[in-house]
């Protein structure tokens, strides 16, 4: 990017970067220009980026054994001084649980070979970490490698995977998130893909335990979110003895209830719950847990398509079937038979949900060839129904059978 | 030279010892105060998590990592735990630890907080600390909005519910896209510039140009207006930038360097009311509040003003557990403008696609759109 206009001259626009960097070290708020102050980040650079209200960086290229993961860049010519920004996308441990003995490994990492500056989470999900200078980039690898882990994930390939803590430290988890992550990480498939970058544009894929969705797995190219069929269920006992103890308000259970599933009798001291209306909401279940838990038919829900950049913008995921808590491997076998059509047929820069506006969700469905249980046969949620349209002969066969299948039954 | 990637696949080596022992048997839990959850397993142990928020951008030195590794290593069971919101937590197995953790970490300036009905912590991408696309500086932002918001994160001014604040610094929205209560969106105001001793770069050589259909362009093809196309005139082929297309995607600057704008054009969209969990009407991407609003380093007066307003909004109305996206449900979308006071509401997405709402309501500068993509979705 070219400089802004009215650029004050180097010495000034320092100062006034400075002056900005102070001002953001004030206030309650733990502050990122203090702790960049600890390292050995170009924090000017930065500053003067503020001053100028533009990016201060350009892109740059950095020689690396990685193909993904590593990225450089370099600060633009009107930047006085100049300087660059070398960092690196390396895996987090299942769950992002960091030991100390391990977390002080990757500090010493850091201070060694980096700037001692470290992302705890970067955005895709991995932590980031500075180099010091491009040259060290190589060594930094092998000694992440040799506390077993790994520098990966950008570009056009599969990004870091997401899972939520699930069963390490909630109470909620359907299914094992951690060792659903580990299973796909331990595939060759995924594996290769994370290391080559081939496809249209990035895939992410995110493992959400229940339906709070902490790990956002609507928002990933294919999101896995654990849920249940039918109502929750209900311990009736326990439940009375929480309400007698005013921990849970049944008058509440009813009225929070977003599809009003639920009903109290007081008589009996009941509390019924209609599966068939259940949205799967969680509420009850957050409000009155143990007493209240998760339905026994235990399912995980594919979603498709979500994402927040590419050709349309940002998007939800689409439902396309269930499948079981143990059925890790047909999960991974889900994912690459969503991924083929994408990649064989969309145009570059298109995400998984463009390709799936463009198709349709059904035709889509129909040349990925997925079939799990209650994969949807309708349209749901339909964006302005454009009620005319040239039809394929075989559709206007469907339709005339339709048509006369009914007329057998209503008999006119 | 191999390209066999090393993942961290062992999930037991990484969990502390009381996670492995009750791992999937945890069956309550309990609050003590702001920032402390207690989990209580079947076996009987119990396990306090306490949640403490970090700088912007999640951006720690190796100093206050290995001070925290220090608290975890006395107080806690050794181990951390990083979330994907950027906060970081403390476990431990006694509720004295905790509450000594608790103070540690105040000491070090970082406030402990973020559960139930509070702000669970602001997320932001890097911008100008890294990206080379960044529009407006997102961390900063964060930070100024992290002064003026800290009461509801350590819990000193309670919420009706979880609130989460996204703030990305242009619209490719790396910081969590906007399904999120409060996402707040750095916006580029102007068609970009063509910076064309740059472009050259980004397209094929004259000579191929000459022959390759113009859908065949890479730049043209990434687009999605076709504000972008060729010219040609006199023998010679020009990439042309019609302004009146433009939605201010960015698009074309995420794959291309040579794409320039001006910083005085240069604001944030507020987009309010978007929800990932399933709790209520179930996911849904947030609206467009307000679409354009200069943003002025450092301190951003005018974008932590517009975001305590709505806040302050929400927390005086709504019943207590509702979210904002149900809040504003509840109330209508008109009736939620009146209370916040925006002058006037932008009303000509309200009838169409959630899909394309979301995409044209934030991408587009005001109500300049492009009058025929509007209509042809």
């Amino acid at each position: 990017m070219a400089a802004p206009p009215g650029l004050p001259p180097p010495e000034k626009l320092l100062e006034k970067a400075d002056e900005y960097l102070a001002e953001l070290e004030k206030g309650p708020w733990p502050s990122h220009v203090s702790e960049l102050k600890k390292t050995g980040y170009p924090v000017r650079v930065y500053g003067v980026g503020l001053v100028a209200r533009k990016s201060p960086w350009g892109p740059s290229a950095v020689k690396a054994k990685r193909l993904t993961g590593v990225l450089a860049r370099i600060a633009r010519d009107w930047v006085p001084g100049g300087g660059e920004e070398v960092h690196f996308r390396v895996f987090h441990t299942p769950g992002r649980f960091l030991p100390t003995d391990y977390l002080r490994k990757i500090i010493q990492i850091s201070r060694e070979y980096g700037v001692g500056l470290i992302e705890a989470v970067g955005q895709t999900g991995a932590m980031v970490i500075n180099v010091k200078s491009k040259d060290l980039g190589d060594k930094m690898i092998d000694t992440l490698r040799e506390i077993g882990t790994d520098v990966g994930g950008s570009g056009d390939a599969i990004r870091e995977l997401n899972a939520c803590v699930g069963p390490a430290l909630c109470e909620f988890a359907l299914y094992d998130t951690l060792n659903w992550l580990v299973a796909f990480r331990k595939d060759k498939r995924v594996h290769d893909a994370t290391a080559v970058p081939g496809y249209p544009y990035k895939f992410k894929i995110k493992l959400s335990g229940c339906p709070m969705d902490c790990a956002r797995a609507n928002r990933g190219d294919i999101g896995f979110i654990g849920v249940w069929k039918g109502a929750p269920e209900v311990d009736q006992e326990l439940l009375r003895k929480k309400i007698e103890n005013g921990e849970v308000d049944p008058e509440k259970l009813v009225a929070n209830c977003p599809s009003g599933a639920i009903s109290w009798d007081p008589a009996k001291k009941e509390l019924k719950i209609d599966g068939a209306r259940c949205k799967k909401s969680m509420h009850c279940i957050r409000a009155a847990f143990p007493a209240i838990k998760p339905g026994k038919e235990k399912r995980v829900a594919v979603v498709v398509g979500g994402g927040s950049k590419g050709r349309y913008g940002p998007k939800l995921g689409w439902f396309i079937g269930f499948l079981k808590p143990d059925e890790v491997d047909k999960a991974i076998d889900v994912t690459f038979k969503v991924i083929k059509p994408w990649d064989e047929e969309a145009q570059a820069k298109y995400r998984l949900g463009d390709y799936i506006l463009m198709e349709g969700l059904y035709r889509f469905i129909e040349k990925a060839g997925i079939s799990l249980e209650d994969t949807p046969k309708y349209v749901e949620k339909l964006p302005d129904n454009v009620p005319y349209r040239v039809l394929p002969e075989e559709e206007r066969k469907k339709f005339a059978e339709f048509a006369e299948k009914v007329k057998q039954l209503v008999r006119v | 030279m191999s390209i066999e990637l090393k993942y961290p696949t062992e999930v037991e080596r990484f969990l502390p010892e009381i996670i492995k022992r009750n791992y999937g048997k945890w069956k309550e839990r309990k609050f003590h105060g702001s920032g402390i959850i207690e989990h209580i397993s079947e076996t009987g142990e119990r396990v306090f998590t306490i949640k403490v928020a970090l700088p912007p951008n999640a951006r720690v030195s190796a100093d206050t990592l290995e001070k925290f590794a220090d608290i975890a290593d006395k107080y806690g069971v050794g181990a951390l735990r990083i979330t994907v919101a950027g906060n970081v937590e403390f476990i431990t197995d006694s509720l004295e630890k905790a509450q000594k953790i608790k103070e540690e970490v105040e000491k070090m300036g970082f406030p402990v907080g973020g559960w139930r009905g509070a702000m669970w912590g602001i997320n932001t991408c890097t911008a100008f600390l890294t990206c080379q696309i960044g529009v407006v500086d997102a961390p900063s932002i964060g930070k100024a909005l992290g002064d003026a918001l800290k009461p509801y994160f350590t819990g000193e001014i309670p919420l009706p519910a979880k609130l989460r604040i996204f703030i990305s610094g242009c619209p490719s929205g790396c910081a969590g896209g906007t399904a999120t209560d409060i996402a707040i969106v750095g916006m580029w105001g102007a068609p970009p510039k063509i910076r064309e001793e740059v472009l050259p770069l980004c397209m094929p050589p004259p000579k191929a140009l000459a022959k390759i259909p113009e859908s065949q362009i890479f730049l043209v093809q990434v687009c999605p207006t076709g504000a972008l196309t060729l010219r040609r005139q006199d023998g010679q082929i020009k990439l042309v930038l019609v302004g009146e297309k433009c939605i201010n995607c960015g698009r074309c600057k995420d794959n291309c360097d040579a794409f320039d704008y001006d910083p005085k054009d240069v604001g944030v969209a507020i987009l309010v009311g978007g929800r990932m969990s399933n709790s209520g009407g179930g996911p849904r991407l947030a609206r467009n509040l307000i679409p354009w609003l200069p943003a002025n380093p450092p301190r951003y007066e005018e974008i932590v003003a517009v975001v305590k307003q709505v806040v302050e909004v929400w927390r005086q109305n709504a019943k207590p557990g509702e979210r904002l996206a149900d809040f504003i449900d509840r109330i209508g979308w008109a009736k939620f403008l009146d209370l916040v006071g925006v002058p006037r509401p932008i009303a000509e997405y309200m009838w169409m696609p959630d899909i394309a709402r979301t995409y044209l309501t934030y991408r587009a500068r005001g109500e300049y759109i492009f009058k025929g993509f509007r209509d042809a979705i």
